[in-house]
């Protein structure tokens, strides 16, 4: 196990509980997405595994090391890519890398030879020589994130790496994550794209307002919602959205309150109950109030979604 | 020790590619600003003597190392902070004094034309001669040391808001009302009394009385009071930089 955090809890001066009670671990050769909200701890909790800041209570082992006693360690261990943009001003991505890989320990040869290759990888030859201040904001992310896994330590911890950068360069940095953890790294993601993250990592964590809301496999995610479908239909007039959201809803076979987005609306249903939802929307086809429809599994955002909504009420409630 | 020596080297590296642009141009800021304050100042006083020039002349490069050290060093640390950068740094594996170290290289390398110029200005505007000590080096070097680690105190203690409003009274106070470019019975009682527990009378007083040895020999006091000043900036420096809130 190289990553072992039990009842990590921390609390600021003002009484803010930004992390309360967070156990989860992660092996080597894993990726573990790390979602929640803005605000919901997810950079406190990575700052603690660092040894940038220490728990109020509970414990952390990196590795063997345990941060606060021995941040040192723990910085050795582990490499952070943080949520700010690194420090570019002046220098070229190719430089940016290969100091940031000497410094973390790789020989001259090696850390030329990583950098020329995570360039390649992700396809920033055309800036790869360009000063700091004429990067756009997704070449400075992507060079922060080279900037961390060149060199990397047994366990990577990016923090929103996947902002601001292009779809393709989105797609060639995942394949770079999974990489890393093909070559033994324990890799922590902080991300909002859940959609992407729905592929990409092996297990995650939700947090919520400093709690762990969820955990598990994004397989396992799904499943904590039964075997329910969802139907997105695409109405013809906006003004009917409402009143075919509500019919839907009161068929008897949703399972949850519709969506209503424009001319878009989105209808949970229970598995059982699709043949009867598609005969529905067959037949609204048919009255030409409907454009187009389709029923398609549950995907883990709307997992999230549901999750966090749920928590947002039980905490209105309180 | 090797690896302490290795970050050094790279976090020198770093910040050296990383203010290539800047450089060129505080290094001309800096060396005008010595030159300037030894030309600018003796229009202000009418009668030039040897004793008023060898206080204009070695209290110039003090001030440049000042405004490097306690003005430019701190605003730029709020930036960092500002920025992220800090937080960025502070993540990195490396030793913290060697970062530190890494950092204090370069500003004091970038205050030393300074001093040249505004004595080498000095000695050929008004015909100067100087008693020069070998001990002026470690007299710059401690002066510039003392600069940067207070400097450092006062932007990692402050908040950026702050950092900007402190640098600013240092600024005013170094230049005017600090017994550095003029003797210290020329300012009212409380004040000089003040300045015999703050660090800019004996910049001042270390850098001229090596460039111009006093008859009875460079003085210990300046020299004690400035280790002092530095131990003092050096440990708040490294108390904030390993603490973690």
């Amino acid at each position: 196990m190289l990553l072992d955090v039990r009842h990590l809890t921390k609390e600021y001066r003002r009484g803010v509980r930004a992390n309360d009670d967070i156990s989860f671990t992660l092996d080597a050769g894993q990726i573990l997405g790390l979602f929640g909200h803005n605000g919901a701890g997810k950079t406190t909790l990575l700052n603690q595994v660092a040894g940038l800041t220490r728990p109020t209570a509970g414990s952390i082992r990196v590795d063997g090391h345990d941060p606060v006693a021995d941040p040192a360690a723990a910085r050795r261990v582990c490499s952070l890519q943080p949520q700010a943009q690194a420090p570019l001003d002046g220098v070229t991505p190719r430089q940016a890398i290969e100091i940031l890989a000497r410094i973390r320990g790789a020989r001259r040869r090696r850390a030329r030879d990583r950098a020329a290759e995570l360039i390649a990888a992700l396809d920033l030859a055309e800036w790869a020589d360009t000063i700091g201040e004429k990067l756009s904001g997704g070449v400075r992310r992507l060079t922060a994130f080279c900037m961390a896994a060149a060199e990397p330590g047994r366990l990577v911890m990016f923090d929103e790496p996947t902002n601001d950068v292009d779809p393709v360069r989105r797609r060639l940095l995942w394949g770079q994550i999974r990489a890393l953890a093909d070559a033994g790294c324990a890799v922590v993601l902080v991300t909002h794209n859940v959609v992407e993250a729905e592929r990409g990592v092996d297990r995650l964590v939700v947090l919520d307002r400093g709690r762990v809301l969820a955990r598990g496999t994004p397989a396992q995610l799904r499943e904590m919602h039964g075997a329910r479908l969802r139907l997105e239909l695409v109405v013809a007039d906006t003004a009917d959205a409402d009143r075919l959201a509500a019919d839907a809803a009161g068929t008897g076979w949703g399972a949850g309150d519709a969506v209503v987005n424009g001319r878009r609306v989105v209808v949970p249903i229970e598995a059982a109950a699709a043949a009867a939802a598609l005969a529905w929307a067959q037949r609204e086809r048919g009255a030409a109030r409907i454009d187009e429809f389709a029923v398609t599994p549950t995907s883990l955002e709307d997992v999230y979604v549901s999750l966090t909504e749920e928590a947002d009420r039980a905490f209105m409630a309180a | 020790m090797r690896s302490w020596l290795r970050s050094y080297w790279l976090l020198l590296r770093w910040n050296l590619l990383r203010s290539r642009t800047d450089l060129p141009l505080l290094f001309v800021v800096q060396t005008l600003l010595g030159v300037g304050v030894v030309i600018g100042f003796a229009f202000l006083v009418p009668a030039i003597d040897r004793s008023t020039v060898l206080y204009l002349s070695t209290g110039a490069p003090t001030v440049g190392l000042i405004t490097v050290g306690m003005v430019a060093l701190p605003q730029m640390v709020a930036h960092h902070k500002l920025t992220g950068i800090f937080d960025y740094v502070r993540a990195m594996p490396v030793p913290r004094l060697a970062m530190l170290a890494a950092d204090a290289s370069v500003w004091v390398a970038l205050t030393l034309p300074g001093l040249a110029a505004a004595l080498g200005v000095a000695a050929l505007r008004f015909h100067l001669s100087f008693r020069v000590s070998p001990l002026v080096v470690p007299a710059v070097l401690l002066v510039a040391a003392t600069c940067v680690a207070v400097g450092y105190a006062i932007g990692y203690a402050a908040r950026p808001a702050i950092t900007g409003m402190v640098t600013q009274v240092i600024v005013v106070v170094a230049l005017m009302f600090a017994p550095v470019s003029f003797p210290a019975d020329r300012m009212p009682g409380w004040l000089a009394a003040a300045h015999r527990w703050l660090p800019f009378e004996y910049m001042a007083q270390a850098i001229r009385e090596t460039v111009n040895v006093p008859p009875g020999g460079v003085p210990v006091v300046p020299f004690a009071v400035l280790a002092g000043w530095l131990a003092v900036g050096l440990a708040v420096t490294y108390r904030i930089m390993t603490r973690r809130t």
